[in-house]
């Protein structure tokens, strides 16, 4: 038995090496490998072999089997190899046809994201609006600058005898006294994204641009909530080497207001063209001003909150280092420009 | 704004040896930011940004006050030399040079004063090098002295030559509609009425005050007597003047937020001084001073903890005590309670109990403070919004090739019909109206890739702005897009494809309207609401489509699973020829609605009159026999033929 096993295994191994095509080889593996090949005939005749000697039987045919196939193998890849066929792999592929989403959308989408996870409820209030909830319910004086027919554009409509003039709203702070009504008690966290107009055109102003405004009112909320929410989204949306600062600023509707800066991501901080001494400015931000909460009929006794908005546009810009030198560039159709993003 | 303070004229009146590194740090973390600092040693000027409510920190002297309250918080030691002078002058609210009839309720503090036979002649070189690092052009020794007391004080000074005041007479009033003046920078003005003026006892007017002096009272070469001219005024009228005059002059800038009339005297003190200084000039024995209402300081109450909470920290009574008088406040306290009190510099900013904790929390310093999240409850979210809609909308457009544009929501005259809102104040005629439709900006996008050889997908998903009557607009959020070099099918089977992707169901009616080729535009329903549009524009080759985003929100259903069905169907295609101008739609709606059994038809190739139809047979409960199906054939044959004319071919 065992000298059968082995002179069908030499036999096997010879044909075997003088194979030359994948065919033949199949061929080859069949005759004796197959269900009825010789070497599974040996197999089946196992069970005839006296018990003493089964298992030096049956391990000299596993092996031989295993030779075979590993052979079977090798000579398979040899043949591969000598006939190659002619094929180029570096010609290009056919892409499908790619769409893009705009700057401005990618920018929302990620901005508000980063809200989400603390919990900030997303809302869009009107860009049409009244001047009561841009300007009065926000505590500006009636004679404020910014009622100027010079900075803010109005609606050529009758006045509202509640409500005063119809507007476009120049900032997304209009969305705080309209979320604290809608809520009625708090906890409030909202997070208001839409379009702001402030008449103003020049290569860092676009008439029309967006905001994302914050606003958390509840119980014993105070400055060091505001630092860790700006912290927050400063070290998740620009990255964690980023710092950002607070420094003394005026707004009408918060008391105290600060406004927001974040170190360079140029010069690290260091001081360079792009920035000022080290620090770019994210945007306005403070304590909501007891005369808000007033208007939005919360008790500032019981309750305070703070709030900040910025501009998407200016705060993707510092982000991404996109570089565009002119932000009327961002509302071009161009796709020479929409295709880069 | 923004004001330039030399780091050697600050130190006249602060004593530190802070470097100038340290101040610009300090400055920006706890008072008026430092944007930048250029120059070195004595050449060294800040750039600093004054917030509006700020005014009284606009000089050389306000920095200085800022500094000396901050910088001892960072272990560096100051002084502050008082702003004054060694004059002492009586003052009255008349005097024998120039009567004054004043309206109180346009200038609140007027003050005055002769000064006679004043040398006009250079500066010395200190005065014109201080000047110039501050970016003022030193001109003679009169005009620079008011600059040089603007600049260092932040009280704008004016100086008439005295001679030219027809009866030393003064009318300060309210302008009349139409009447005219010309300022020193020889502009003419005709004045809406409104405006601060000073007439004298001729009638003309000689001054536009607050903002600049008339022409005809102007210091020249031959001046010999000058009225130095401190005053406050009415900061609305101010700015109402010098917004609708275009002369935004630095007096007027800081006119117009409403100055200190506390500071009305050190200015003409310190006026005095210089002139006598500089010119030569002897100045009267009594000073004009009509003041009829001072400055009243205001107290305000609260408690330590008051001040604790909104900060976020404890803070002790010697941390607020220390940062309020050093910033000029008086300050008593009555166990945890206090009372403070505003200097008059502080009068209109300073006016409820927060004011005061924001004065202790920044020179206390927010770097100083932790970074905390919130740690109550999460509100649940806004009800029925459609942000991650619209995302998914954007991003299945995306993924079929279209590019997202956001094209301006103001927009020409020409781009409305019907009824819109329209700007009072636009920025220009392209701007003037809210848009009521996308179509023509998207038209216009097109046209500003007229270059463009490859065929593209234009769309963007925002508001249009719908009047109503007595109330603000609708916001409606739309879904617009235009097809720039597509064919017809390629372009609706992506309206379709998001459609389908959407799971809505739809239909497709022919209705024509305006912009759209007759016959060629679709009004697409799911089930009885139209939720919009498709079809050929008229201009450009165009394919455009709108839909209200409710709508499609409205009407996307959930996916849910269909189980598979058991048995295999049996697909074939089948050639037909059709008469001309047969509705390939309707060809199909009629082949589905003849058996339950036909699961699908889709048109999958066309050759001139050839239209090959790919039919799915498809019974739930077996597999149908050839025979069956060849009478399902026959049923669709028969119906095509009566219907439509149409013959299967070969």
């Amino acid at each position: 038995m065992q000298e059968e096993i082995m002179s069908l295994k030499n036999e096997a191994m010879a044909q075997i090496m003088e194979a030359k095509t994948e065919e033949e080889l199949e061929a080859l593996r069949i005759s004796y490998l197959g269900k009825n090949g010789k070497l599974t005939e040996l197999i089946k005749k196992i069970k005839d072999v006296p018990a003493e000697k089964k298992g030096q039987v049956g391990a000299s045919i596993n092996d031989a089997k295993n030779t075979l196939l590993t052979a079977l193998a090798e000579r398979k890849t040899k043949i591969g190899i000598s006939v190659r066929v002619w094929f180029d792999p570096t010609i290009p592929g056919i892409q499908p046809e790619v769409g893009h989403l705009h700057l401005v959308t990618q920018a929302i989408e990620e901005i508000s994201n980063v809200f989400n996870h603390l919990g900030f409820s997303r809302v869009r209030y009107p860009e049409v609006d009244w001047d009561w909830f841009a300007f009065s319910a926000l505590n500006f004086p009636d004679n404020h600058p910014a009622r100027d027919d010079w900075e803010t554009f109005f609606i050529d409509t009758p006045e509202s005898k509640e409500y005063g003039r119809m507007l476009l709203t120049p900032h997304t702070s209009n969305g705080q006294v309209r979320e604290m009504l809608r809520v009625k008690i708090p906890p409030i966290r909202m997070i208001n994204i839409t379009k702001c107009y402030r008449r103003q055109m020049d290569i860092s102003h676009t008439p029309m641009f967006h905001q994302f405004e914050g606003l958390v009112v509840d119980k014993d909320i105070s400055v060091v909530n505001l630092k860790g929410t700006i912290d927050y989204f400063a070290k998740t949306f620009f990255g964690p080497e980023r710092v950002t600062r607070l420094r003394p600023y005026h707004f009408q509707f918060t008391e105290p207001s600060f406004e927001v800066d974040i170190s360079c991501g140029i010069c690290n901080g260091r001081g360079c063209k792009l920035c000022k001494e080290g620090w770019l400015e994210l945007g306005g931000s403070g304590m909501v001003h007891p005369n808000v909460l007033r208007a939005g009929k919360i008790d500032p006794n019981k309750y305070s909150g703070f709030a900040f908005g910025w501009g998407i546009e200016r705060t993707y810009m510092m982000k991404a280092g996109i570089n565009i030198p002119d932000l009327r560039m961002l509302y071009s159709s161009d796709l020479k420009y929409l295709r880069q993003f | 704004m923004d004001i330039l303070i030399p780091d050697t004229w600050l130190r006249d009146y602060l004593i530190t040896k802070a470097t100038p590194r340290e101040l610009e740090k300090y400055l920006s973390l706890c008072g008026p930011s430092v944007e930048r600092v250029t120059g070195t040693g004595i050449n060294t000027v800040y750039s600093i940004e004054v917030t509006t409510n700020r005014v009284d920190s606009a000089s050389i002297y306000g920095i200085a006050r800022e500094a000396n309250a901050i910088l001892p918080k960072f272990g560096i030691k100051t002084t502050l030399k008082k702003y004054s002078s060694p004059i002492n002058i009586p003052s009255a609210n008349k005097v024998n040079y120039l009567t004054a009839i004043v309206d109180p309720k346009l200038c609140y503090r007027f003050s005055a004063i002769l000064i006679k036979n004043v040398k006009i002649a250079e500066s010395p070189k200190r005065i014109k090098d201080l000047l110039t690092l501050s970016g003022v052009r030193p001109i003679n020794n009169v005009v620079d002295i008011s600059n040089f007391i603007m600049a260092e004080l932040g009280q704008p000074i004016h100086t008439f030559d005295y001679d030219k005041i027809v009866g030393a007479k003064m009318i300060l009033r309210e302008s009349r509609k139409g009447e005219k003046v010309t300022t020193l920078d020889n502009k003419k003005f005709v004045l809406g009425g409104g405006d601060i003026v000073i007439e004298d006892g001729s009638g003309k007017l000689i001054d536009l005050a607050g903002i600049m002096g008339g022409k005809n009272s102007a210091i020249d070469e031959n001046t010999k007597n000058v009225l130095l001219f401190v005053q406050t005024y009415n900061p609305v009228n101010i700015r109402r003047t010098s917004m609708s005059l275009a002369q935004r002059t630095d007096a007027a800038v800081l006119f117009e937020k409403g100055l200190d009339p506390e500071a009305v005297s050190l200015g003409i003190v310190r006026g005095i001084q210089l002139f006598k200084d500089l010119t030569g000039g002897t100045p009267e024995k009594t000073l004009l001073d009509i003041y009829p209402d001072p400055v009243k300081t205001r107290s305000l109450s609260l408690d330590l903890d008051f001040i604790s909470n909104k900060i976020g920290v404890p803070i002790t009574k010697i941390e607020v005590t220390s940062s309020l008088t050093a910033l000029g406040f008086g300050i008593k306290w009555f166990g945890n309670k206090l009372t403070v009190t505003t200097p008059s510099f502080r009068a209109n900013d300073i006016t409820i109990p927060e004011d005061i904790v924001e004065e202790v929390a920044r020179i206390y310093g927010y770097h100083n403070l932790p970074n905390v999240l919130m740690t109550g409850s999460i509100p649940p979210f806004a009800p029925d919004t459609t942000f991650d809609f619209e995302y998914k909308i954007k991003t299945i457009l995306k993924g079929y090739g279209g590019v997202e544009v956001y094209t301006y929501s103001l927009v020409p005259k020409n781009y409305i019909t019907g009824k819109a809102l329209r700007l009072i104040n636009p920025l220009g005629e392209d701007t003037e109206y809210l848009r009521t439709s996308f179509m023509p900006s998207l038209v216009a996008a097109t046209r500003e890739n007229s270059g463009e050889k490859n065929k593209y997908h234009l769309f963007e998903l925002t508001n249009e702005y719908l009047p109503k009557t007595k109330d603000l607009p609708e916001e409606r959020l739309t879904l617009a897009g235009v097809f720039s070099g597509y064919n017809f099918r390629n372009a609706k089977g992506i309206v379709a494809a998001l459609l389908a992707e959407l799971n809505i169901n739809v239909t497709f009616v022919i209705e024509d309207a305006e912009f759209f080729k007759p016959n060629q535009r679709v009004i697409i329903n799911s089930g009885k609401t139209t939720i919009g549009e498709f079809g050929v524009l008229e201009t450009d080759n165009l394919f455009y489509y709108e839909f209200s985003v409710r709508g499609l929100k409205n009407t996307c259903k959930g996916k849910s699973y269909i189980p598979i069905p058991k048995y295999p169907a049996q697909i074939e295609d089948l050639t037909i020829i059709l008469p001309q101008q047969t509705k390939i739609g309707e060809v199909i709606n009629t082949m589905t609605l003849i058996d339950k059994r036909i699961a699908s038809v889709s048109l999958k190739d066309i050759f001139k009159d050839a239209f090959t139809f790919q039919i799915s047979y498809q019974d739930l409960g077996k597999t149908l026999t050839n025979e069956e199906v060849e009478v399902l054939r026959n049923k669709v044959m028969a119906t095509v033929k009566t219907k439509f004319g149409g013959n299967i071919k070969g």
